[in-house]
């Protein structure tokens, strides 16, 4: 009777380490998904540094009226996209590992290869009975999952202390990159058509039907540029809600199963999804 | 001498692009008033300006790479861990299969049944592999 209940007891106490273990992680993880989620948003934006001289040059050799010459040349602003793309998948690395590593389903282990091979295999004389084996089998992996898990948060909390200040760095350049110096650009690009088209209309040799369609054109690649920087400052603020949410878990390392944390953490995940959606929508 | 950072930079290309908007404005709303060598000199200017504060932005990007090299080694060091780590948790999952085969085999070894033991050795070796 004693055994029985001290049995008991011992499966309780390891049933609840294994379940608050589970919970502790799960706002890590879905932070740190939404943030990768968003985060991926870049290989979408399909606008660059090289495409930007590209077009410049472009419109220079048509308002030029220039056929002969075919090269334009770009080598610093490819450049630029390769230093952007380099901070950017050192960013979505460590998110994706973060993902992986925080996800609860890494240390739900499966025993059944292992049930089942003690119950359908006889040994000798010896023939292991169905229930017992699921029941040491249920207390190994709850003891499994409880050290397992241990060390997955122990290294977690570390991971994300270390990660904090690159991370911080990272965001910050890759939003200068994106939100000031490409959309500066693209500002450029825009006081230049702006300039060539208000010369078109008060050119005296171009009838006034041609001036008006040269309007409506202007006002067209007007709104094509602006959807640009729109889509790149929605990116730039979905990177903001990144770094806060980040410095909030490093903040709150210590007490990482509060319900206060995970009422935050919640919260920038869900803020974080509805700039993915503003996002979509501008590239609807 | 001290070189600029890449925050430097983009302020400039900012203060550039301003002088440039305030040319091209005053050119647009004084047009009437302005000469034909006026109008074009100044719009001249006003693209000159434009090209180098294009170049600066351009030049700024570039000038990250300086800013970010300690951040990217210190970023990629943990992501190395963090997979590290993964990697030992996913094989905790890799020795209960590979538990099971040995199992299995013991057990075929035992009804010293010749195929059900090759067979357990394949197994096993596969479970291995994976």
């Amino acid at each position: 009777m004693k055994t029985q209940f001290c049995k008991t007891g011992l499966i309780l106490i390891l049933l609840s380490l294994g379940i608050s273990s589970c919970v502790n992680l799960k706002h890590v993880n879905e932070f740190s998904a939404s943030s990768l989620a968003s985060l991926s948003k870049f290989e979408e934006i399909d606008y660059s540094f090289k495409q930007n001289c590209l077009e410049n040059c472009q419109d220079s050799m048509i308002n030029n009226l220039i056929v002969s010459q075919t090269d334009c040349n770009c080598a610093n602003d490819e450049k630029a996209d390769s230093v952007t793309l380099v901070i950017y998948q050192a960013l979505k690395g460590y998110f994706d590992g973060l993902t992986h590593l925080s996800d609860n389903e890494l240390t739900n282990y499966k025993m059944d290869p292992l049930n089942n091979a003690l119950i359908n295999n006889s040994f000798g004389s010896v023939k292991l009975d169905k229930t017992e084996v699921e029941a040491y089998s249920n207390i190994s992996k709850i003891i499994i999952h409880a050290f397992t898990d241990g060390y997955r948060k122990q290294k977690i909390k570390k991971y994300i202390t270390d990660a904090n200040d690159p991370v911080k760095v990272l965001i910050h350049y890759l939003d200068l990159n994106l939100s000031s110096n490409l959309v500066g650009k693209i500002d450029v690009q825009k006081q230049r058509i702006g300039s060539y088209y208000f010369d078109l209309t008060k050119d005296s040799t171009i009838s006034t039907i041609d001036k008006r369609k040269a309007v409506q054109e202007y006002y067209l690649q007007l709104d094509k540029i602006e959807a640009r920087q729109n889509e790149l400052h929605t990116y730039s603020k979905a990177l903001a809600k990144i770094a806060q949410g980040h410095q909030v878990l490093v903040d709150n390392i210590d007490k990482l199963s509060a319900v206060e944390i995970r009422e935050q953490l919640t919260q920038y995940s869900s803020d974080i999804q509805n700039i993915v959606s503003e996002f979509n929508k501008i590239k609807k | 001498m001290a070189t600029l950072t890449a925050q430097q930079v983009n302020q400039l290309a900012t203060r550039f692009l301003e002088v440039a908007q305030e040319v091209g404005n005053y050119r647009r709303q004084q047009y009437n008033k302005l000469t034909a060598d006026e109008r074009t000199e100044m719009k001249e200017l006003e693209s000159k300006i434009l090209d180098y504060s294009d170049t600066l932005y351009t030049l700024s990007a570039t000038l990250v790479m300086n800013d970010v090299q300690t951040s990217l080694t210190s970023i990629n060091s943990v992501t190395t861990n963090i997979k590290t780590t993964y990697k030992t948790l996913q094989n905790v999952q890799k020795a209960i299969n590979v538990a099971a085969s040995v199992v299995t085999l013991g057990a075929a070894i035992m009804s010293q049944n010749p195929q059900a033991i090759a067979e357990s050795i394949g197994g096993l070796a596969q479970t291995w592999e994976t």
